[in-house]
């Protein structure tokens, strides 16, 4: 394949009505690349992820994954969101089905697989999030940390191509976090291509490429993590570091 | 005791009349309740507003009223025949069904928006989202008000008795008409609604506790 980012945001801006929520928006994740966004709260982070598998429409420029364009009129959304896993904040199981039933519904729906296949797959993928005993019982008799691994597991099924993570921990009690990002970490150095909204930052320095740092829907930083760390380049960075580095 | 025992076989066989009549009325009614609540959900243009209408109207006019329409008005319309049980079987799956409507349409309206999200992102089609998460869910919440509706359907059946449905009301008319003991034919016609509808509610009650969706 060719050196082509797996996801490229080109230039894109969105409006609710006539606020503007995304402005000018380009930045880019390449093959096996983590990258972080974080940013202060309503600043864009989660409806830029959402555009990126076209949860959420924009207005103006291009996303392209795998240079197939999310947002033209003739993409296959279904076909394209399938090869993108995503995580959201609450979780969101199925409360109606059992845990090995939230992980291999879409393997059946979307991939065809078998029964047979879709639970053999269902089954390793849970044993590997380290909840293989839990495949019978409901989502609502997991802890908040055991959910959101379910729906990694989940994510992970369909074999995506990469993994968009909205906010994955901050529904979390503070003991449950760390099983959630073990899982995540572990992801990112199998060379997962991961997008990243968190505000975990012990998470990014360790996991991450590189830092997206957003304000008022717009990317304020685009830059490899240490950079980030060290030295940000602007105003807002460094007061949103100094908020949330020394809380 | 003496006026019941006799007249037992003919009883029972109208408690059947009603039984299969209410069992028709509350299976069609329920696919009708479904589609016209899932037109109402997904507002579909047209047919989405003539389902509004039809809600409206239908819960506008009276039970008996309604039964009278497809007994003798729109028969007469429509230049055709048909029996009184038939009539009833139509009218209460018609009147039922716009009751239904509004309970499962606010059942798939509970389904919040960030799971039907969820079920997008991995793929699913709008079809398969529809059919796999928000009806399954919607279906599971409504039970206990679905059941609430059934009970009173079945109560509704008496009703056909009116246009002339042998069911067990009317039978038990019949019978004080010739023996004349209204304390005793008339405790037994309540007590046995009372027992049929108390069992209902109770397979309500069980299948609601066996699907429950915690979240």
């Amino acid at each position: 394949m060719s050196d082509r980012p797996m996801i490229e945001i080109e230039s894109v801006s969105k409006w609710y009505e006539s606020f503007r929520v995304l402005s000018d928006c380009t930045t880019a994740v390449g093959r096996g690349e983590v990258v972080v966004v974080c940013g202060p709260s309503g600043s864009g982070k989660s409806t830029l992820i959402k555009c990126v598998n076209g949860l959420e429409p924009y207005q103006e420029g291009r996303i392209l994954v795998e240079g197939v364009e999310v947002g033209a009129k003739g993409t296959n959304l279904p076909e394209l969101r399938a090869g993108i896993g995503m995580v959201f904040q609450h979780f969101e199981l199925y409360p109606h089905l059992s845990v090995l039933e939230n992980i291999t519904l879409a393997q059946r729906q979307v991939l065809k697989r078998s029964k047979a296949e879709a639970d053999e797959r269902g089954r390793a993928l849970l044993a590997r999030v380290g909840l293989a005993e839990k495949e019978r019982q409901m989502p609502a008799d997991l802890s908040g940390g055991q959910q959101q691994r379910v729906a990694i597991a989940r994510a992970l099924a369909l074999d995506p191509k990469a993994m968009l993570f909205d906010e994955p921990t901050s529904a979390l009690d503070p003991e449950m976090i760390h099983e959630v990002l073990a899982v995540m970490s572990e992801l990112a150095a199998e060379g997962m291509t991961m997008m990243v909204v968190t505000h975990e930052m012990g998470f990014a320095r360790r996991v991450a490429n590189r830092v997206v740092f957003m304000d008022e829907g717009r990317i304020v930083e685009d830059v490899e993590t240490e950079a980030f760390f060290t030295a940000p380049e602007s105003e807002r960075g460094r007061d949103f570091l100094s908020k949330i580095l020394n809380h | 005791m003496d006026v019941i025992l006799p007249n037992l076989g003919f009883l029972l066989s109208g408690l059947a009349t009603t039984a299969v009549l209410a069992l028709i009325s509350i299976v069609a009614g329920t696919v009708l309740g479904i589609v016209l609540g899932t037109l109402r959900y997904t507002s579909v243009p047209v047919l989405g507003q003539a389902a509004a209408i039809y809600i409206e109207f239908t819960r506008g006019i009276p039970l008996l009223v309604f039964l009278f329409l497809f007994y003798f008005a729109l028969p007469a319309l429509g230049g055709y025949k048909v029996s009184a049980y038939v009539a009833a079987a139509q009218g209460f799956s018609f009147f039922i069904g716009a009751y239904l409507a509004e309970d499962f349409r606010s059942g798939l309206r509970s389904v919040r928006p960030q799971l039907k999200q969820a079920a997008r992102a991995s793929g699913l089609t709008e079809t398969q989202v529809f059919r796999h998460i928000v009806l399954p869910i919607a279906l599971r919440r409504i039970i206990p008000t679905l059941f609430n509706q059934y009970v009173r359907l079945f109560k509704f059946t008496s009703v056909a008795s009116v246009i002339g449905v042998s069911e067990l009301t009317g039978r038990a008319m019949l019978v004080n008409a010739r023996e004349f003991a209204p304390i005793a034919i008339i405790v037994t016609l309540a007590l046995t609604y009372l027992v049929c509808c108390l069992a209902l509610s109770s397979i309500g009650r069980a299948l609601s506790h066996r699907f429950t969706v915690r979240t």
